[in-house]
């Protein structure tokens, strides 16, 4: 058994390095999603848009080694599902990983484009199911169901999307969600089901995880908590007689040198504003539990980027540098993959790395830092010999 | 109002023959090898249908179609996803693409729409149907009574609207609600879609004297279309719109009427059609009855290149200015109308106007 890896593709603009949010590529305003600039990557005069910038990075992905990558999806974020379509063409080895809510999409639609960019794709799309955050902000979706009531939800809309996908007729009474005599038509039905990896820290999650995910996907957390989430999850699935890989979305710096991936946080860190921090340490309201697991791990009071260290090369302030999710790993080329073998060895089967520009980075990490990653191959072959 | 022709992309097979649906063009699978054992096919599983769609937009393009229409069909592969696939390839197509409310949150529609229209500048346009019957609903997870199909697209083309020119925007509604919703920055000021309704009811057609961009009417005799036209027309301005007027009709155009009729009967023959019903009815060149479970509208055009012009014409006289054209197969055929009846249709409705503006 091998690990995975995957890149992300930045839906959201991004700055050219941690240093500094300008210069910032995409027309998106650094900082600010009430404004847009313009004559950044894309929105030239020459009818390039976003998307241009978004198939190199893909192109790079590929080339440098990555299955593919997570195409997140937020109120301020281009969407995957266009994004996947669009570059199904152009791109040979890219797996699209799509999150999505299923409240979104009807379940028999959300089937049949699966299927349709199976086939466009020769089986690359993949889902990133999203359950979590709620409140006000789910509302601004359209979606009006209760945080319990969404897992309960997003169990129906998996049965009902795995039992039309082989063509049916499929019949199902569910309290959010009914079909009668459903099914894709054939050539559709013929298609591979896509690989789930799934999202949310809450127990009702990890109810609706077991019955469905291939891969329990979170964020980077203090190793311990991690360890105990992923022992967690994997015993639950096993009680329902299904086993569960965990897989672990992380931002890296990596340098040739320890000092220089520091130097790079460091410069981040004294370029920011006052408000941008109080604002780091007081967010606006959400029900997500990962968020609140995350901002858990952090100090009261930060007055150094040193503040936000909370282990040996585990940062926890890169939201503050970029849109996004909080902790990573800064480090020698050396250092970071240790540290991400240290998390295969406490349950990680998957990763979704990133790194800012994502671009340039895509190329950094997949020459420098994969091939240092030991993955499973050890334990494989210790196994074999013993 | 400028006239357009858009070219019907056909999402659940295509091929030379009325029956085409069996002959899937483009498709690949393991089972099914077209050739001998004893010849070598070079394709393997390396293309497929996808890779056919494609061409047939390009054919669109570059045989000068305004746009392509992406229908919804069951049996076929799901519009969204196609007309992402397609949009890089082409430079000016519009991609009027087929859908019914019942797909999901219609922020999320709207959302998604944004997104295609930053990256085709513009392009994306969206044609909400009714869906089929009550049991066909059903199967796609939809148990809405007939009478409230209406009403929900009314809500569904409202908040998505709302949603694209306005925030913050709140709307609660029988079938949709959406709180402080709404794009900022770079996603805002997108070009909010082209709404491309159809249905001959009261109801139907209220609705789109109310809402719609272009109604679309399904293929009837000039005359017919004329009065329809101009009944919408005036309900329309009832509401102080003005909207445009679609024709949704199949094509078989020939350099004789004789080859025309020839190729016309070969179809029917060769379709789904034929088994237990008489003979196309045939008016002038208009033949009901006869386009295949591919191509789908209710009637035909049939004729020489120049009565089929002049039908065209004769129909953009009677109002028409959005023309959803299809014929089997569609990528030669792009290129057939394109260069013999696109121009030639133009340059007649472009020497009519100016001659009533004189």
């Amino acid at each position: 058994m091998t690990i995975d890896v995957f890149w992300r593709i930045p839906t959201h603009g991004e700055p050219s390095s941690h240093r500094n949010r300008i210069p910032h590529r995409g027309d998106w305003f650094p900082g600010d999603d009430s404004k847009a600039q313009s004559g950044s990557v894309g929105k030239g005069s020459d009818g390039a848009n976003y998307i241009d910038y978004i198939a190199e990075i893909a192109h790079a992905a590929e080339i440098s080694g990555f299955q593919g990558g997570l195409i997140p999806s937020f109120p301020m974020t281009d969407e995957p599902w266009v994004i996947s379509s669009l570059l199904a063409r152009e791109t040979t080895s890219f797996r699209f990983m799509i999150p999505f809510q299923p409240g979104f999409l009807n379940p028999v639609v959300a089937a049949r484009m699966t299927a349709s960019l199976q086939r466009a794709t020769g089986g690359r799309a993949l889902y990133n199911i999203i359950t979590g955050g709620g409140g006000p902000a789910q509302l601004w979706w359209g979606d009006s169901a209760t945080h319990d009531d969404r897992y309960g939800r997003t169990t129906e809309f998996l049965d009902v999307l795995k039992g039309v996908w082989n063509g049916g007729p499929f019949s199902y009474q569910g309290k959010f969600y009914q079909v009668e005599d459903a099914g894709l038509a054939d050539p559709l039905s013929q298609e591979d089901y896509p690989e789930i990896y799934f999202s949310g820290s809450s127990d009702a999650a990890l109810g609706s995880a077991s019955k469905h995910a291939d891969y329990y996907l979170t964020w980077l957390e203090p190793f311990d908590q991690l360890r105990e989430k992923f022992d967690r999850v994997k015993s639950r699935t096993q009680i329902l007689g299904r086993k569960i890989k965990c897989a672990i979305r992380v931002d890296i710096i990596a340098r040739p040198t320890e000092e220089e991936a520091w130097a790079e946080i460091e410069k981040g860190f004294n370029s920011l504003s006052r408000e941008a921090l109080d604002k780091f340490q007081n967010p606006d309201g959400s029900d997500s539990v990962g968020a609140a697991r995350q901002r858990g791990n952090r100090p009261t009071t930060i007055n150094s980027y040193k503040d936000l260290i909370i282990e040996p090369n585990v940062w926890s302030g890169f939201s503050l540098l970029r849109g996004g999710q909080t902790n990573g790993i800064v480090g020698s080329y050396e250092q970071v993959a240790e540290r991400l073998d240290e998390l295969v060895a406490l349950g990680a089967d998957a990763f979704i790395l990133a790194s800012t520009p994502h671009l340039e980075e895509a190329y950094r990490v997949g020459e420098e830092v994969l091939p240092l990653l030991r993955g499973k191959t050890d334990t494989a072959i210790l196994r074999a010999v013993g | 109002m400028t006239t357009e022709f858009l070219w019907q992309l056909p999402t659940s097979g295509d091929g030379r023959y009325g029956n085409s649906k069996q002959e899937r063009r483009g498709e690949r699978s393991s089972s099914r090898h077209p050739y001998s054992d004893g010849v070598t096919d070079p394709r393997g599983l390396n293309f497929n249908y996808f890779d056919y769609l494609h061409q047939v937009a390009r054919a669109a393009e570059l045989a000068g179609f305004e746009g392509i229409r992406i229908p919804e069909d069951i049996n076929g592969d799901e519009p969204w996803i196609v007309a992402g696939y397609v949009a890089r390839g082409s430079r000016h197509l519009k991609l009027l693409t087929e859908f019914d409310a019942s797909r999901g949150s219609s922020v999320y529609a709207a959302k998604n729409t944004v997104s295609y229209q930053r990256f085709t500048d513009g392009r994306f346009a969206w044609q909400i149907s009714a869906g089929g019957n009550e049991q066909h609903r059903r199967s796609l997870g939809d148990f809405v009574a007939d009478d409230e199909i209406i009403p929900r697209i009314e809500e569904f083309v409202t908040v998505a609207r709302g949603v694209l020119t306005q925030s913050p925007y709140t709307f609660k509604g029988k079938y949709f609600e959406v709180l402080n919703g709404g794009f900022q920055g770079a996603l805002s000021n997108q070009k909010v879609p082209a709404v491309y309704l159809s249905g001959n009811s009261p109801e139907a057609l209220a609705l789109s004297a109310k809402t719609a961009d272009v109604h679309i009417f399904d293929a009837a005799s000039v005359d017919e279309i004329k009065q329809k036209i101009d009944h919408l027309r005036a309900i329309a301005s009832q509401h102080g719109r003005q909207i445009g007027f679609g024709l949704r009709i199949d094509i078989i155009a020939r350099e004789t009427e004789q080859e025309a009729i020839f190729d016309a009967y070969r179809a029917w023959q060769q379709s789904d059609k034929k088994s237990g019903s008489h003979a196309p009815s045939i008016n002038n060149n208009l033949w009901a009855g006869l386009a295949t479970d591919i191509t789908g509208a209710d009637a035909t055009l049939v004729g020489g290149y120049e009565q089929v012009t002049q039908a065209l014409v004769e129909y953009a006289a009677a109002g028409v200015t959005s023309f959803l054209l299809s014929s089997i197969p569609h990528f030669e055929e792009a290129y057939r109308l394109g260069e013999y009846v696109l121009p030639a249709v133009r340059a007649r409705i472009g020497h009519d106007q100016q001659r009533r503006a004189a």
